[in-house]
């Protein structure tokens, strides 16, 4: 410790090339926090996601019969059943991407992780042309409860021959931590009644959970094989199943995030040993001096050493600093639909801008 | 003349002795390698998209959609408008003076990314009787073309390449039963070789799909678009929208891709800074390395902005050879690698433009991290440089 003001004079005779190099540390941590808080999210979703939810859907497009619903529930090993209509389209700007998701009343029973308390759930079943708005979505498109809310819906034609789903908005309601995107709850007895009369009595999908999450795999397998020559040929998977291969629409978030990791630190390798080297060659005879006072070896290599290391460590401590700071803004600057979720500064990150910044260190030594 | 005179000299004898300062001029050129690098495998994704959809449209073509469509799998054109459409002024006729239109559907059918055994969609698109011939780059590479009226299908050679069970001979689960894949076909690197390939109508009974997406149709000429849109817009029997096809792919393709690359650059951003600030650093270690060669210079007559200028060109000549690196290291990784994002089978693109892009990067970063320490070396008064150890 009495080396301390040693090492600090060394730094501050130079203040610009610390407060660069500091910077530069900074800069290359914050990216690295990012991209690993980045990986860890969606690590973290895919755990989040259950694997006791299994999915029906059309294999072909198209729609399923509400009958099903209750063939379906008779399967051995399905513990609940919901129906779901969806109409998708944009808000107000084509790029403005809308997904309403209707559920029926087994809804509530098939999303029990979900933040939605009873009396939302009343809510919703209680007002037809109502829905519920979570907070990701209703801070985005600036709504509150009681606003208004119209789809334009291209692909979705009513029964009244437009185009245009109208919504009250009941309630804000709370995110849940594996539906990045948010989501918006509707009716489906309102879907239902509000398509053309030909396509009524249909759903969308079905979503089931199993009694047994280890069956669950068998269990969609079976629903699928029991309709591969009906009419309406289904694919059947679980959440968890859905989620594999990660989630950014088919982008290798691991590899990616890793990648962009390792040319910051890189650059920043260059960066100290270049720094570290040019002070000292710029002072030869400092060093000189010191030995000549009684300093070993080994002590001098400690003081050049711990001088590489402040602006090292402080980058690192620094730049996760940062990064934590801004992940939490990466939610809200997303488009619509995209639905990345906010890096989770999670301790991996400390500890890897600590294991980073002692490398860095090593390398230098 | 004497000033670039002047410049030139102090240029030369400032790259000469870059030597001298190997390890310090690395810094600025792994710094910017490293910034370009990650910069241009990043948009080499959305490059790579981009260019599969452009490749795909042809100015020669239109697409017909249904009114306000914005792709094909919404839009109905019904069989009942769909002669209406072809024989509109400005289409191209075949020797038998047949209309070179596609009825085609779009649907999509489970499949299995073969990288990572993840589950997504594989467009499947019908071909009529003119699907070909309106197509010049579509060429059959292994195996046969489906007949007509067959429950028989083609692959791409890109979506054989990405999706399992996609190669001649095996089959694939349809709403009726397995149809084999009886070829496999590329069309230039385009979208269209991301998707597997039926006969229209064979697949409109197989999928009940009891209208068709889109009818792509040969104009007679890239000019005759104006006259076949009038046509049919002013048509009130029809409510359907008519784009080239260069433009209907202009706008996916744009639609698609903004935020990757949003990303890419804001990642881009936050390296280039990191290199910023070491480039600052490097140039004023070799400013205040050079102090008395500098000086000596002014000391001979040498005016102040050659030393600035000389300064400033060491940055950027650092930085662009960082940069090329950079782009090299990206390209030997990805460029032409075939990848896929949700539906879409394309090649990753290093392009001249996105190398041109590199550049200017570069340029712009060591001019930033070059003009003040260039100013401070033209700056500094020459006695004081001389006594200085």
């Amino acid at each position: 410790m009495k080396y301390f003001p040693l090492v600090w004079t060394a730094l501050s005779r130079k203040p610009a090339h610390a407060i660069l190099t500091l910077s530069s540390v900074t800069i290359a941590f914050m990216l690295v926090g990012l991209m690993i808080g980045l990986n860890t999210s969606f690590e973290r979703i895919t755990e989040l996601v259950r694997a006791d939810r299994i999915f029906v859907d059309p294999r072909f497009g198209g729609a399923l019969p509400l009958a099903m619903a209750r063939q379906i529930a008779g399967h051995d090993g399905v513990a609940r059943i919901a129906a779901i209509g969806v109409v998708g389209g944009y808000y107000q700007d084509q790029k403005n991407n809308v997904f309403v998701i209707f559920g029926d009343t087994g809804r509530q029973r098939t999303r029990p992780e979900w933040p939605v308390t009873p009396q939302q759930w009343k809510l919703v079943r209680d007002n037809r042309a109502g829905v519920l708005m979570s907070r990701l979505q209703a801070e985005r498109r600036h709504k509150k409860a009681g606003d208004t809310f119209v789809v334009r819906a291209p692909a979705f034609d009513k029964a009244d021959g437009t185009r245009f789903w109208a919504f009250k908005i009941l309630a804000v309601t709370g995110d849940a931590p594996a539906w990045t995107d948010g989501y918006i709850e509707g009716n489906f007895d309102y879907y239902d009644k509000s398509r053309p009369p030909a396509e009524q009595g249909n759903a969308s999908y079905f979503e089931l959970l199993a009694a047994n999450s280890s069956r669950a795999p068998a269990v969609a397998h079976a629903i699928e094989r029991s309709y591969a020559n009906s009419p309406t040929p289904v694919l059947s998977f679980t959440e968890k199943e859905g989620f594999a291969g990660g989630t950014a629409g088919g982008l290798d978030v691991a590899t990616i995030t890793r990648e962009i990791s390792l040319a910051g630190l890189v650059m920043i390798l260059f960066l100290t040993a270049n720094s570290i080297a040019q002070s000292v060659r710029e002072r030869f005879t400092e060093f000189a001096t010191l030995k000549t006072i009684g300093f070993t070896d080994r002590l001098v290599t400690w003081l050049v050493f711990l001088e590489a290391a402040a602006p090292s460590v402080a980058g690192a401590a620094l730049g996760v600093a940062l990064a934590a700071g801004l992940a939490a803004q990466v939610p809200r600057i997303c488009p619509p639909g995209w639905g990345l979720p906010a890096p989770a500064m999670a301790p991996a990150v400390y500890i890897a801008a600590a294991a980073g910044a002692v490398r860095l260190v090593g390398t230098l030594k | 003349m004497t000033l670039l005179r002047q410049i030139a000299i102090v240029c030369v004898l400032n790259f000469r002795n870059l030597p001298a300062r190997f390890w310090q001029s690395l810094v600025i050129v792994a710094g910017m390698a490293c910034v370009v690098g990650v910069l241009l495998a990043m948009l080499s994704l959305n490059e790579g998209m981009h260019r599969a959809y452009l490749l795909t449209g042809d100015p020669g073509r239109a697409i017909v959609v249904s009114a306000a469509a914005d792709s094909e799998s919404i839009s109905t054109i019904t069989r009942a408008v769909a002669p209406i459409i072809e024989s509109a002024p400005g289409v191209a006729k075949d020797v038998h003076n047949r209309p070179i239109a596609d009825r085609g559907i779009l649907v999509s059918i489970p499949g299995y990314r073969k990288s990572d055994h993840s589950m997504r969609s594989i467009f499947l698109r019908g071909f009529g009787p003119e699907g070909s011939a309106l197509r010049p780059d579509f060429k059959i590479v292994a195996g046969r073309m489906f007949r007509s009226g067959s429950r028989e299908l083609i692959a791409g050679t890109g979506a054989e390449g990405q999706f399992a069970g996609l190669e001649v001979g095996d089959r694939v689960i349809m709403p009726d039963g397995e149809w084999p894949v009886v070829g496999a076909f590329t069309s230039g690197r385009d979208i269209l070789e991301g998707e597997i390939i039926g006969d229209t109508d064979t697949l409109m009974t197989a999928t009940r799909h009891p209208s068709y997406n889109s009818i792509i149709v040969r104009l007679t000429s890239p000019s005759a678009f104006d006259a076949f849109k009038r046509a049919l817009t002013a048509n009130p029997a029809l409510s359907v929208t008519v784009e080239r096809q260069t433009d209907w792919y202009r706008k996916i393709s744009a639609d698609f891709s903004t935020f990757f690359a949003e990303v890419a650059y804001a990642v881009g951003i936050i390296l280039a800074c990191g290199a910023l600030f070491g480039c600052l650093n490097t140039m004023y270690a070799a400013v205040s390395a050079r102090g008395r060669e500098i000086a000596t210079l002014r000391a001979l007559g040498y005016g102040a902005f050659p030393v600035a200028v000389s300064v400033m060109l060491e940055a950027v000549l650092l930085s662009v050879t960082g940069a090329l690196i950079g782009a090299a290291i990206a390209w030997v990784l990805y460029d032409g690698q075939q990848d896929s994002l949700g539906i879409n089978v394309f090649y990753l693109s290093i392009s001249p433009g996105l190398v041109e892009l590199g550049i200017v990067w570069a340029i712009v970063v060591a001019v930033a991290g070059g003009l003040l320490p260039s100013i401070r070396a033209a700056r500094r008064p020459v006695a004081e440089a001389l006594r200085a150890t």
